[in-house]
């Protein structure tokens, strides 16, 4: 445990005890990684505004009950992940982004032509934000936000050996789209 | 070992290897994936792993919170919460601090200097005397006795921008803010030198509007 999540905590008793200075502080560390998390998921900034706020205001409500079993950030992922699924279910939205997943190069484009247009770089970056919700959510909470295996179930409410399948198949579209698109790769 | 054991024991190792850059691998699955990677042939997805590593931060550093985030939180929060208390034991230094914003700029510096001594007299007068230090609305954490200076952000500064130069720069924020959103950065120097660089840093940072120094290394007399 590092000194930085030992803080959290005791930031987190702080606002249980009604210190408005430390839910601001927790607010300052976390809440650009919140909503860059909400805004990935529900490929809406004002949807993530929104969100991020009312996750930062629920620490507030939560926080006397909060029992240090996972990292503060975790919690927080947590929280947010299930405020945009409820939202995202009140509004009936389809969680794949559809404009998004449309950016996946088709058949038509030859892989000469797509390498003409992007250098693998940036490919690949469109490839991640193209992936769907469930494969894009676990990478990025693992290569954005530093989470475990474990962690990453605690937020998305699934077992671990789903954190690893969905992990395998994100990383091996993105194997797909990189070979589809005349870029070498070792694996798959 | 078959061809199929050994595709299943690579599909294996690629699915951890995410987790083995951001350093939450931990116990066998750690001692697998260092072994596997001890084959010079691994290194290529190894080098796949960081380019998707790259990709992910650049796609989601690309989403800027907006500025005015935290105020609007603030004033959510008062709405939920009811009107803020005065903080609690308003220490002396907030309301020096108060008064140094309010005076000219000409004489703000002159007044900064005051607020050093203070500081200096206040940290040699604290029953138990030596290291003890203040505290800024009731800071006590394993971070308080980090060097640290006093910073206040100007309105309009992105938090975005705020973290990832604190970030790039492994300065924390380990107090406040206090009501005059004055924050208290720990500044992780060695010595005076390497305060005094890093104070000049974050005062050279557009987001800066004041920047005072708080408590320097041991050696920063």
């Amino acid at each position: 445990m590092t000194a930085a999540t030992e803080t959290d905590r005791a930031l987190v008793d702080r606002v249980a005890k009604g210190d408005r200075a430390a839910v601001r502080l927790l607010f300052m560390r976390h809440h650009a990684r919140v909503y860059r998390f909400v805004a990935r998921q529900t490929g809406s900034e004002m949807m993530a505004d929104d969100i991020a706020n009312e996750v930062f205001l629920e620490l507030w409500r939560q926080a006397p009950g909060f029992e240090g079993r996972s990292e503060v950030s975790t919690w927080l992922l947590g929280i947010a992940r299930f405020k945009a699924l409820s939202l995202l279910r009140k509004k009936k939205e389809d969680w794949i982004d559809d404009e998004a997943a449309a950016a996946v190069p088709d058949s038509a484009d030859t892989p000469e032509v797509v390498t003409m247009k992007e250098d693998k770089a940036a490919a690949l970056r469109r490839f991640i934000d193209a992936l769907p919700e469930e494969h894009r959510t676990v990478i990025d909470l693992a290569y954005y936000h530093g989470q475990s295996v474990t962690e990453i179930g605690e937020v998305l409410a699934i077992p671990v050996a789903t954190v690893k399948t969905r992990m395998f198949y994100a990383r091996k579209k993105l194997g797909d789209a990189l070979k589809a698109a005349g870029y070498d790769r070792g694996w798959p | 070992m078959s061809a199929a054991e050994k595709m299943s024991r690579r599909d294996e190792m690629e699915t951890l290897l995410p987790f083995y850059l951001n350093g939450s691998l931990e116990g066998s699955d750690l001692e697998a994936v260092e072994e596997w990677l001890a084959d010079p042939a691994a290194m290529t997805a190894l080098g796949e792993a960081e380019a998707e590593f790259s990709g992910t931060s650049a796609a989601n550093e690309a989403i800027r919170p907006p500025a005015d985030a935290l105020s609007r939180f603030a004033k959510a929060l008062d709405a939920e919460a009811g009107p803020a208390r005065k903080p609690a034991g308003s220490s002396w230094l907030a309301q020096a601090w108060g008064r140094f914003l309010a005076v000219p700029v000409g004489v703000a510096w002159a007044a900064a200097a005051v607020l050093l001594l203070l500081i200096a007299v206040q940290s040699l007068v604290q029953p138990g005397g030596k290291g003890k230090d203040f505290e800024i609305a009731g800071a006590q954490d394993d971070l308080a006795k980090m060097p640290f200076a006093l910073v206040k952000f100007k309105p309009d500064a992105k938090m975005s921008d705020i973290s990832a130069f604190l970030g790039s720069n492994g300065l924390k924020v380990i107090g406040g803010p206090t009501a005059d959103s004055v924050f208290r950065i720990g500044i992780p120097a060695a010595n005076a030198a390497d305060y005094a660089k890093q104070l000049s840093l974050i005062a050279a940072q557009p987001f800066a509007d004041t920047v005072i120094e708080g408590r320097k290394p041991v050696d920063g007399g």
